[in-house]
């Protein structure tokens, strides 16, 4: 009897199952990377806004504090964007005539509101309250990054569900003294293993069980 | 005619007996009428399609599912098919294990390969269902374990994750199981195949039999029929055999935990694992008793699948009917006797409800129609198996729809009952599966054996040397230039090559694959069918791969069982119902399902490690006549190995043998 294949059919054989094995685990950790890439999250990615609003200016150089604008941060679900007339309360006085701000002073006349381009989006089977983060303990900085150094504003963190839960998890790593809260340098201090879990008891975070549950966020 | 086929004198052909068992696995009566079958089946199969595609715009409520019966005809149309599935496997599975490696009473044949068939196409007829019976079934994969995004891991407690482990490990064993048998058959197809090709009459296209004949050679992964290659094969095959029985209980009884998980009324019966067992089995039996008689009928396979065995069948269907009888006799005596009103309400609901319907169905067609198998002349009536056969089908499927519909139309609250129709897409999505499983069964019966050709040739004898010497042409010797792989001998009778194979192995001790001081020839044998003798010669026989095969199930049992309790207690604690971290009892069934997976694939590795395959190019296919080792000839190839190999000195030793205890029939130089 003859052969059937040929005697490179054995090497094209093994190509072929190695080529399938790896086109398989390959394709896997593509489809996992491309996941958690900026692309998909947006993570990094400052999107064109009608006015080209700089936080580094503002809150950075200037040192506006968060609340001037976002006024309910303190106090509701939302921390709110600020009204038109927020803005012009410099911006009436100074720049007056300045092009870039002109989307500013039209809204001002018309009384339409300025249509920023949202960057942090929840899903609406998820319930987010800034205020019982922030009085709390959690600071802006732990979501946001530090807002006072971008030019243009960007989202810094994933808000994928890994984020919230490894906060969830261990509320003691991040929570802060209140005079803290505000501050977007903000790194752990030495003491956070000792100071983290007195402020968790103080505040009545139940970190790890009631956190956990999963109508805490999906109500 | 079959019956005429297994006699040894009456085939003319070149080839002779085996040819004739092979073609009598791979005859193929239907002609136009398997084309009709195959355009209504595919009508079906479309139908299937469009109505999935309906479901994902629209959701579950297609199904007239609602809020109280959150499973209707989706989880009874799974539990079903899965059903057969268990009953099926676990069949071909006994009948593996039953009589040795030698043949076994019933004559495994067709009922074996038509039972694994059936396992595997009904697995994956029900394969479908957990995924469509989703709310979101484009996230399915939610119920794997892998690292995600979401910082999750799967809720181990949750049977849905059992049903993703099951379903899952379920597919590899099935399709092992039949992969495994249908090894050497692939192998008889290719080279019958090959033949063909070469044999295609000058001037016409010889590419697309070559191609055939190839994909069937890439299919069977390089069979040589090697003395070896069948010992692990057989060990493989009960192996696979056994687990697969294993998986069938974890699954069964897995399932009705899952019912008894629930605070439902009429689910929590401790007898109720054991009557799911024996419903599956039951109804397994029945659907592979009447589709044997279906393919005997048309494939006049009376010699292959005797009354004997149609009478083996009824009785087994007669016991499994008595046992289911008793299952559900019990469910309702202990109910009535000592359980809660609620339970004894569901009782009461499952004979007087709207769903009344379904345990009527039960009582005719599942308990009642079996007691005819008590007249012998019934039981060995083939008629009588395939209409009792479909029959229980029916009410195995009416069992699924009472035990499901009628607990959640209505539990404690008068306000959470819900009455539940069966609707049109209902039935229109279960027709669609039934067409998923008659394309693949269609497609099965045409491009592939029926019945096991290794098996027949067993019976007809061929495996204890009843097959005669026939005329052989002389092969052209290599030529002086051509490297020498070794010398062969060809053989009539698996005792001559036993002897010669004890003859030469005395000469030269040290024979194997070991590469040592003054090994100078590798012995191998290759023949049709599993060759204990000749491993004996050979001094292999000692060889088991069971305790790999158990090492790793016992490994990927407990890996598995381990990961559970890491992300139940510790990775992802969530407190559901006040459930313990470690809740220990939920995680037996999927560790188990994934034990059997994990020693199946094993099974496989070793198989394939141990035999060096696949191969698809190989030295021994130079043999001449090698065609035939898939038909009736042995061969014994004694390979060069090192300087030393004296051609001349073995073929003269093999040559020497007294007629009748190892002389060959002939004797030629292998090249490389």
């Amino acid at each position: 009897m003859a052969q059937l294949f040929a005697p490179g059919a054995d090497a094209l054989l093994r190509l072929a199952i190695l080529s399938g094995a790896a086109l398989i685990a390959g394709g896997a950790v593509v489809v996992a990377g491309i996941a958690r890439s900026d692309y998909v999250t947006g993570v990094g990615i400052a999107p064109a806004q009608p006015v080209p609003f700089s936080h580094k200016h503002h809150s950075g150089e200037l040192g506006i504090d968060c609340r001037y604008c976002h006024t309910t941060v303190e106090t509701q679900a939302t921390a709110g964007l600020p009204p038109t007339q927020t803005c012009m309360t410099c911006h009436s006085q100074i720049w007056t005539g300045s092009d870039m701000l002109k989307p500013v002073r039209d809204s001002y006349a018309s009384g339409e509101p300025v249509r920023w381009v949202r960057l942090n989006k929840l899903p609406q089977y998820v319930s987010y309250n800034h205020s019982v983060h922030v009085t709390k303990g959690i600071g802006c900085s732990t979501c946001h990054g530090d807002v006072t150094t971008m030019q243009m504003t960007f989202r810094a963190n994933a808000f994928e569900m890994q984020f919230c839960l490894d906060c969830h998890r261990a509320p003691e790593r991040w929570v802060r003294m209140p005079d803290q809260v505000w501050n977007m340098n903000w790194t752990p201090p030495a003491d956070q293993a000792t100071l983290g879990p007195q402020l968790v008891a103080k505040n009545h975070i139940h970190g790890g069980d009631r956190l956990l549950e999963c109508g805490i966020c999906h109500r | 005619m079959a019956g005429a086929v297994l006699t040894p004198d009456t085939p003319t052909r070149p080839g002779g007996t085996a040819r004739a068992v092979s073609d009598a696995a791979l005859h193929d009566p239907l002609g136009r009428r398997w084309w009709i079958a195959f355009a209504a089946a595919s009508g079906l199969l479309a139908l299937f399609f469009g109505v999935i595609l309906y479901l994902l715009f629209t959701g579950v409520g297609i199904w007239n599912n609602n809020n109280a019966v959150v499973w209707a005809l989706d989880i009874a149309s799974y539990d079903w098919w899965i059903g057969i599935a268990c009953g099926s496997l676990t069949l071909a599975g006994i009948l593996r294990l039953a009589g040795g490696t030698e043949g076994s009473v019933l004559g495994r044949g067709a009922i074996s390969r038509l039972a694994e068939a059936n396992a595997l196409l009904c697995t994956i007829a029900a394969g479908l269902y957990p995924i469509i019976h989703l709310g979101r079934p484009w996230f399915f994969y939610w119920n794997l374990p892998y690292p995600n995004t979401l910082g999750l891991w799967p809720q181990f407690r949750s049977p849905l994750v059992w049903d993703a482990i099951d379903i899952v490990s379920f597919l590899v064993v099935t399709v092992s199981l039949w992969y495994i048998g249908l090894l050497p058959d692939l192998a008889t197809l290719r080279d019958r195949a090959f033949a063909e090709a070469q044999s295609e009459r000058a001037g016409r296209p010889r590419r697309w039999p070559m191609l055939k004949a190839q994909a069937y050679g890439v299919a069977a992964a390089g069979w040589r029929g090697s003395a070896s290659h069948w010992q692990v094969w057989a060990q493989a095959y009960r192996i696979v055999a056994l687990l697969g029985i294993l998986l069938v209980v974890s699954l069964q009884t897995g399932a009705s935990v899952m019912l008894a998980g629930s605070v439902l009324p009429g689910w929590h019966d401790t007898i109720l694992p054991v009557t799911f067992l024996v419903n599956a089995v039951f109804s397994g039996v029945a659907v592979t008793a009447a589709l044997t008689m279906l393919v005997r009928a048309l494939y006049r396979l009376d010699a292959v699948v005797t009354l004997r065995h149609a009478e083996i069948l009824a009785r087994i269907l007669l016991g499994l009917g008595l046992a289911s009888l008793y299952g559900h006799t019990a469910e309702l005596v202990s109910g009535f006797l000592h359980g809660d009103a609620y339970a004894r309400a569901t009782l009461v609901r499952r004979f007087a409800g709207p769903q009344a319907w379904a345990a009527w169905t039960v009582l005719t067609c599942a308990l009642l129609p079996v007691h005819l198998f008590w007249w012998a002349r019934l039981r060995r009536s083939p008629g009588a198996l395939a209409l009792v056969g479909c029959l229980v089908a029916v009410g195995a499927y009416a069992d699924h729809v009472m035990v499901l519909v009628v607990t959640l139309s209505h539990d404690f609250l008068p306000a959470a009952a819900l009455d539940y129709r069966v609707g049109l897409w209902g039935i229109a999505t279960f027709a669609g599966s039934v067409g998923m499983f008659l394309v693949l069964l269609l497609l099965f019966l045409r491009a592939l054996p029926v019945a096991s050709i290794t098996d027949l040739r067993r019976q007809a004898g061929l495996g204890d040397g009843s097959a005669r010497a026939g005329a052989e042409a002389d092969a052209p010797e290599p030529g002086a230039g051509t490297p020498l792989w070794g010398v062969s001998a060809e053989f009539a009778t698996q005792a001559d090559l036993a002897a010669a194979l004890r003859a030469l192995a005395r000469r030269h001790p040290q024979h194997d694959d070991q590469p040592r001081r003054g090994n100078t020839i590798r012995l191998d044998a290759f023949g049709p069918v599993p060759m204990p003798d000749a491993l004996k010669g050979l001094g292999r026989h000692n060889r088991s791969i069971l305790p790999y095969a158990l090492g790793a199930a016992l490994a990927g049992g407990a890996a598995f069982y381990g990961m559970c309790v890491y992300a139940t207690a510790y990775g992802y604690v969530l407190d559901v119902g006040g459930r313990p971290r470690f809740s220990w009892p939920s995680f037996v069934v999927p560790s188990v399902s994934f034990a059997m997976m994990s020693g199946t694939l094993a099974v496989h590795a070793v198989f394939l490690f141990v035999n060096r395959l696949p191969r698809l190019n190989h030295p021994a296919f130079n043999i001449p006549g090698f065609g035939r080792a898939m038909q009736d000839r042995y061969f014994l190839a004694a390979e060069a190995r090192g300087p030393d190999f004296d051609a001349a000195r073995i073929a003269r030793q093999l040559a020497a043998l007294p007629e009748g205890a190892g002389r060959p029939l002939a004797i030629a130089r292998v090249p490389r």
